[in-house]
């Protein structure tokens, strides 16, 4: 129970946190504007250089990873944020279980990363003209979901190395930004060179931009669980990565005493 | 102080410029198998992103890292004017956003195989650097616009994908719907990276705003529109500063805000 209290109130805390710097309009802001422009960046990029038929292909994949702002994006960033603030010093004087504090931060952005999807797929259909006519809504809901949950695991992971480095900020911008190279978003993984391929595959949001791509062709959720199973695997292995990370840095701040300057 | 801030902690490199490094790289993914003048537009689009990303993510922490090393105080009441100690940075953080079309340069050479050769270096620099001085003016306005706005950092990366879009620094203009273009040309960069373009390749001629025309007369016609929007910023930052400067001087709210 406690530990599910632990759970609950990191999630909460580490949503709330994000509003020091950014206050709710413009969050609402930033949710509609972001999305839309890296979607409309793309989809003219695509445009201009293979005609109509890449917007479906470029517009999807921009939706799923307008997630990873708040799954990657801002999981990392409550690392850096507890530096700069001066709270890393208070969670970790803490007795309270590491596992369910160190999760429960990235919870709330999970279903913040949902809400983005949902704008992202709107703008695809209303105004790029993505046809969702034979998408199969369970499979997509699913996927979109499981998505969401592991790359918010992929985020923990990043968010736990970066303990160990002064500016997680750095981690933040080039983890989130380079999945728009690695996970097929703007065009297949077989068009990236052949010996980096393999790297797309350590990144859950490959795999989610894939099953998700096919539920909206109408795969069932049946078809497309042999994908699923593997971004979730890959998921789990991030998260438990992170943890590792994120307890090593602990026992490393507590021996030398450098905190926030690590 | 901007550059030394820069050299101090180079790692605030990284978030400025890793946007349009990776805009390009993906549009030069995307250009892979084509033909036609795509590199020229990923190439000159990747560094004029660079500019664009750094200027105006220097812009939104102006006043942000005076208020973090606690300096702003003495900024203010120091004789020199804000608009010209902020004006100094625009211009170092412009330069420094050129970084960015060196990384892709060399992206597009080695690993993309773009060749890019420039016809007219001297009018390609010519445009380079009014072009570059006319993004830090807008960086300016928007510098005034931030001091204001408690979410500063998240106006910056708001406005940034935006930026890149209007500009038409990876595509045409023409791409766009009809209503954007009136904003597009309102941007002096707009008509720099057009002049740009054109310096740099003729196949470029039958895409530029002035289709027809002799190249030469092109260039100049492009930088003369910039040199008059650029100027129209200088002076709207000029008056936007005062009206900051003073405001925050009575209210007293600069420094908390």
């Amino acid at each position: 129970m406690n530990r599910l209290r632990i759970f609950l109130s990191s999630a909460v805390f580490s949503f709330r946190a994000q509003f020091s710097w950014l206050n709710p309009s413009m969050w609402l802001t930033m949710k509609f504007v972001l999305s839309l422009s890296q979607m409309a960046f793309f989809v003219f990029v695509g445009l201009f250089i293979k005609g109509p038929d890449a917007i479906p292909f470029i517009a999807v994949g921009n939706a799923l990873q307008s997630l990873s702002w708040n799954t990657v994006f801002s999981v990392i960033n409550i690392t850096g944020h507890d530096k700069w603030d001066g709270t890393l010093q208070l969670v970790l004087a803490t007795p309270a279980s590491r596992l369910p504090l160190f999760i429960g931060r990235a919870m709330i952005h999970v279903l913040d990363g949902l809400l983005s999807v949902a704008i992202s797929f709107f703008f695809a259909a209303f105004i790029f003209g993505v046809n969702f006519g034979q998408t199969n809504a369970l499979a997509l809901t699913v996927a979109v979901v499981l998505t969401s949950f592991t790359m918010s695991g992929f985020g923990l992971l990043i968010g736990g190395f970066s303990f160990h480095f002064r500016n997680p900020l750095v981690f933040a911008n080039i983890f989130t930004f380079i999945l728009l190279i690695f996970c097929g978003i703007n065009f297949p993984v077989q068009d990236l060179p052949p010996q980096i391929q393999p790297a797309s595959y350590i990144f859950p949001l490959t795999y989610g931009v894939t099953a998700a791509r096919n539920a909206i062709a109408g795969a069932t959720l049946i078809d497309i669980s042999p994908i699923l199973g593997q971004q979730l695997a890959v998921g789990l292995v991030s998260i438990m990565l992170g943890y590792f990370f994120f307890q090593a840095f602990e026992r490393s701040a507590r021996k030398s005493g450098k905190i926030e300057e690590l | 102080m901007a550059m030394l801030h820069w050299v101090a902690d180079p790692q605030w490199v990284i978030p400025n410029i890793i946007a349009p490094f990776i805009f390009t790289t993906v549009a030069l993914t995307l250009f892979k198998d084509s033909t036609g003048p795509f590199g020229l537009y990923a190439v000159l689009g990747g560094g004029m992103m660079g500019m664009w990303g750094n200027t105006l993510y220097s812009s939104g922490y102006a006043i942000e890292f005076e208020k973090w090393q606690g300096t702003l105080e003495e900024v203010l009441v120091a004789p020199s004017k804000l608009l010209h100690v902020i004006a100094g940075r625009a211009v170092s953080n412009a330069v420094f956003g050129l970084t960015n079309m060196v990384a892709v340069l060399l992206v597009a050479a080695f690993a993309f195989r773009v060749s890019l050769g420039i016809a007219d270096l001297f009018l390609f620099t010519v445009s380079l650097i009014l072009t570059l001085l006319s993004v830090s003016a807008l960086g300016l306005i928007f510098a005034s616009a931030f001091v204001l706005s408690r979410s500063a950092q998240a106006l910056t990366n708001g406005l940034e994908t935006p930026l890149y879009i209007v500009s038409g620094s990876m595509f045409p203009i023409a791409l766009l719907p009809f209503w954007v273009h009136p904003v597009a040309y309102v941007l002096g960069p707009t008509w720099g990276v057009d002049a740009i373009r054109l310096a740099t390749s003729s196949d470029y001629a039958s895409q530029t705003f002035w289709v027809g025309m002799n190249v030469n007369v092109a260039i100049i016609l492009d930088l003369t529109v910039m040199l008059i929007i650029t100027l129209a910023y200088a002076v709207i930052a000029a008056v936007l500063f005062k009206v900051v400067e003073k405001r925050a001087r009575i209210k007293g709210t600069l420094v908390e805000a």
